[in-house]
């Protein structure tokens, strides 16, 4: 997705190495996904189907990234 | 002594022979207080002899703050993958991995430098439209465990 999104950077963390992001993100389980929009947060817990992940992945934070553009706009 | 067995290097051989585009691994790392920074050195340097698209960058984390940043990598060790533009331009992939890629990670490893590489994303058409026309910054992260 990061590589065919110009808006998208991805990481893959390897949890047990980097607890302090294990706690901030509460993972209890993986794979488990954070996606980060600055004014939504979405998270994904197992592994999901391309159609379903994407679904999921994008519908909060796209959303939240169209009101801002038509504040500006108006 | 190689981390990979010697069928497994064909294996990795064959598919990066399928590479159409060289793709660099800027690999930051440093010498104190990274129990893990060697080891991921180790394993990204079992990748360039079997395919000659494959080239390490390694970064000081500690020396060359200003480039950890430009790839928005605050810790390490960290690798970041960056291809090729139409124009054989460096163009950064947007693909991070933080900590030792083995076991599971090391195939997540290999599936990113092939896609990196030329290999043709997984996504659906309809998929890779939605996905392209996510402009604003997303940061996505995926935790994994070692297996």
């Amino acid at each position: 997705m990061a590589f065919v999104s110009p808006g998208i950077t991805a990481f893959a963390v390897e949890a047990t190495e980097f607890p302090d992001l294990a706690r901030k993100y509460q993972v209890s389980g993986v794979p488990k996904t954070v996606i980060d929009g600055g004014d939504a947060q979405v998270e994904i817990l197992g592994a999901l189907p391309q159609n379903a992940f994407i679904e999921q992945a994008l519908a909060q934070v796209s959303a939240a990234a169209r009101e801002p553009e038509h504040q500006t706009k108006s | 002594m190689s981390l990979i067995a010697p069928a497994d290097q064909e294996k990795l051989r064959d598919a990066f022979g399928e590479m159409t585009s060289p793709v660099r691994l800027v690999f930051f790392t440093q010498t104190l207080g990274c129990e893990t920074c060697l080891q991921t050195r180790q394993i990204l340097d079992e990748l360039p002899p079997l395919s000659d698209k494959i080239t390490i960058e390694e970064v000081n984390f500690v020396l060359e703050k200003e480039k950890a940043a430009q790839y928005g990598v605050d810790r390490v060790p960290a690798i970041a993958l960056v291809g090729e533009d139409g124009s054989k331009r460096p163009k950064d992939s947007k693909i991070r991995f933080l900590g030792t890629p083995a076991g599971y990670e090391f195939m997540s490893l290999i599936h990113a430098v092939l896609l990196v590489g030329g290999r043709p994303p997984s996504l659906t058409e309809e998929n890779r439209r939605r996905v392209m026309a996510v402009t604003r910054p997303i940061t996505m992260q995926v935790f994994t465990t070692p297996t």
